[in-house]
């Protein structure tokens, strides 16, 4: 999880991504119905992924929490937008807290709420939370997970507890998703290169020597907990957008796995790593169900046993930790790769 | 009001041995071991499955395959990682849990499996008027024994002095004639062991086996380990232990509201955190590269 991490901007660093991006969404996501299906989780995903990015990519502290603003961002979305009449009726016999029910906004609004309620809960959270070291820090953070998992599973007041919230309105467009997560990413790439993302990095690197440069590690961690939470907040508030439900369940433990995984794959320490990441994650997985269903995946037909799918994701990960614990992008922005002429 | 009492007291024991279970492979290389959970599973599982032999036979069973799941571990990911930024480890070893989680479902399918274990280790029995389950005494027996046996080992024994002197100062350790790979080989092991215990303990009390078994324990022993002070033996199996009384007590206070055990108990760890960052038996700060 150490070194890498631009400081300087690089034009090539910022848009060779956001390209990338486009045309993926554009040759991916038009492709077929549930391709298009799968490019718009996989956008959400990849806000998510920038989320942890920012925090863990940067600061070397591991987080379990983000699940945890993934959730209360896709809970304030889908309370905020789902029919009043959805709300009342599948939630009237779970006593669902009066106020609760008649709010109204639009997607957006709705959106940009959930990243702020985000914010201000990791700006609460990470008040205690930043003040940990080390691994304390990495299982405390874990707490958060537990903690929000656990009330909203089962807290019928505040939310559908343990069942779905139907009927949260669809965005249907795939550019929109891609233009959320470009914003995400011009935001992450920005953060990164400020004082902030640099300062952090100097934490990372040696906790001793960054104090002694006049850094406050517990400042500079909480900022970017903060922002980072604001981004993870509006990763789960797309995510609820695209499922067109919301449910406390699709925020746990898998959920935290499959966010992580796609941050080390990729590499933790860069945002090319978190694209990189994220495709290859959701492209495995995807080549992999198809092969469980025995459909052809590129004219080739192979079939593996109903449930092998998992397992091989997981290895992949651990063989990837064990290959190359910096990631495939070795932590490396994109660059245009130089052709040298020899002399 | 007894059995309640008990209880705590039972829990806390079979937390505290899970704790230690995951100390003793952190104390020697800096590894939290999530994957912990599924050695319980496999254990759980092992335990049910060969329900139908006697149960010295079947324990004697399980202790072999679940220090054999512990040692590939070992061998297979963890060895190769040695050295690495524990952060990676700590994320390597979530990967592994869900590998073997996925490979159980695979194995023994997502719905839990049961038998009958130890039957006469169930029910409860009368003493001046109170009713007491038989399987909280034998809990608290059982705990007993291995705690006491852990701390003969690690206390009396050579090994125990090498991992004691390893939890300390691996390194130092290392140029003093520890022979590391057989030493984290062997916390591994005991770790297995420690992981069969717990699952017997937990399989009397609830045969319901699914891929899923190990992980709360696992969870709830982890933040045990870090409020009783990650880096020794005694504070991971006090922290567990005081996790396990907590749990038990929050589930007796708070009646309807029980289902919020977990979140007091996690509010209640991140209190303490933030009163000794270094865990309860800490002395002084120190700064970790994590």
């Amino acid at each position: 999880m150490k070194h890498g991490g631009v400081t300087k901007f690089s034009i090539q660093n910022l848009l060779g991504p956001i390209i990338v991006l486009i045309l993926l969404t554009h040759f991916v996501g038009s492709a077929s119905t549930s391709l298009q299906l799968i490019t718009q989780f996989a956008l959400c995903l990849f806000v998510m992924v920038l989320a942890l990015q920012v925090f863990v990519g940067n600061s070397g502290v591991l987080s379990f929490g983000h699940g945890a603003f993934a959730l209360i961002g896709s809970y304030v979305s889908a309370m905020l937008t789902a029919p009043v009449n959805i709300k009342d009726n599948a939630l009237s016999m779970n006593q669902l807290w009066e106020p609760l029910v008649s709010p109204q906004t639009n997607i957006y609004v709705a959106l940009l709420i959930s990243a702020a309620v985000s914010a201000v809960i990791a700006a609460i959270t990470g008040v205690f939370l930043m003040r940990l070291n080390g691994l304390a820090a990495g299982i405390a953070t874990f707490a958060l997970l537990g903690v929000a998992y656990n009330v909203f599973f089962n807290n019928k007041k505040i939310g559908p507890g343990s069942q779905a919230l139907p009927g949260v309105p669809l965005i249907e467009n795939n550019w929109i998703l891609l233009l959320l997560a470009v914003i995400s990413l011009i935001l992450v790439y920005f953060i990164n290169i400020s004082k902030i993302g640099r300062t952090l990095r100097a934490t990372r690197e040696d906790p001793m020597a960054a104090p002694a440069l006049g850094i406050s590690i517990f400042k500079v961690r909480l900022i970017a907990f903060i922002l980072s939470g604001a981004i993870a907040g509006l990763a789960g508030g797309m995510y609820s957008h695209v499922a067109g439900t919301f449910q406390v369940q699709d925020y746990y433990l898998e959920f935290t796995f499959i966010t992580l995984s796609m941050l080390i794959v990729g590499g933790s320490a860069s945002i090319w790593g978190a694209l990189v990441g994220t495709f290859i994650i959701t492209a495995v997985g995807q080549i992999l169900l198809m092969m469980e269903q025995d459909l052809p995946v590129f004219g080739i037909q192979v079939q593996i046993p109903l449930g092998s799918r998992a397992v091989i994701i997981a290895l992949t990960f651990v063989a990837m930790l064990l290959w190359r614990s910096s990631g495939v992008t070795n932590g490396k922005e994109f660059t245009i790769p130089k052709l040298k002429r020899r002399n | 009001m007894v059995q309640s009492i008990l209880d705590a007291i039972s829990l806390g024991g079979l937390y505290s041995l899970a704790a230690l279970g995951l100390g003793l492979v952190f104390g020697v290389m800096r590894l939290v071991n999530f994957a912990h959970a599924e050695l319980i599973t496999i254990a759980a599982y092992t335990l049910v499955l060969t329900a139908q032999f006697p149960l010295a036979v079947s324990l004697i069973f399980t202790v072999i395959v679940t220090v054999f799941v512990a040692l590939l571990m070992e061998f297979s990911v963890y060895r190769r990682l040695r050295g690495v930024n524990p952060a990676i480890m700590l994320i390597a070893s979530f990967g592994l849990s869900t590998v073997l989680q996925r490979v159980y479902e695979l194995m023994f399918g997502a719905l839990p499996r049961s038998a009958v274990v130890a039957p006469f280790l169930r029910g409860d029995f009368k003493v001046a008027g109170l009713s007491i389950t038989i399987s909280s005494i034998i809990t608290i027996v059982l705990t007993i024994v291995i705690l006491l046996a852990m701390g003969y080992l690690i206390e009396k024994t050579s090994l125990g002095l090498q991992l004691r002197a390893a939890s300390a100062d691996f390194k130092t350790a290392r140029l003093l004639g520890v022979r590391s790979n057989r030493l984290i080989s062997a916390a591994f092991g005991l770790s297995g062991v420690l992981a069969a215990c717990v699952a017997l303990i937990l399989v009397i009390q609830n045969p319901q086996i699914s891929p899923y078994y190990g992980l709360n324990i696992t969870i709830l022993s982890l933040v045990g380990i870090v409020i009783g002070g990650i880096a020794s033996l005694r504070g991971a199996a006090l922290g567990g232990f005081i996790v396990g009384v907590v749990l038990s007590a929050l589930n007796t206070l708070l009646g309807n509201g029980r289902v919020y055990a977990y979140s007091w108990l996690f509010i209640l760890v991140l209190v303490i955190l933030l009163v000794r960052p270094g865990g309860l038996l800490s002395k002084g700060s120190e700064l970790e590269r994590v």
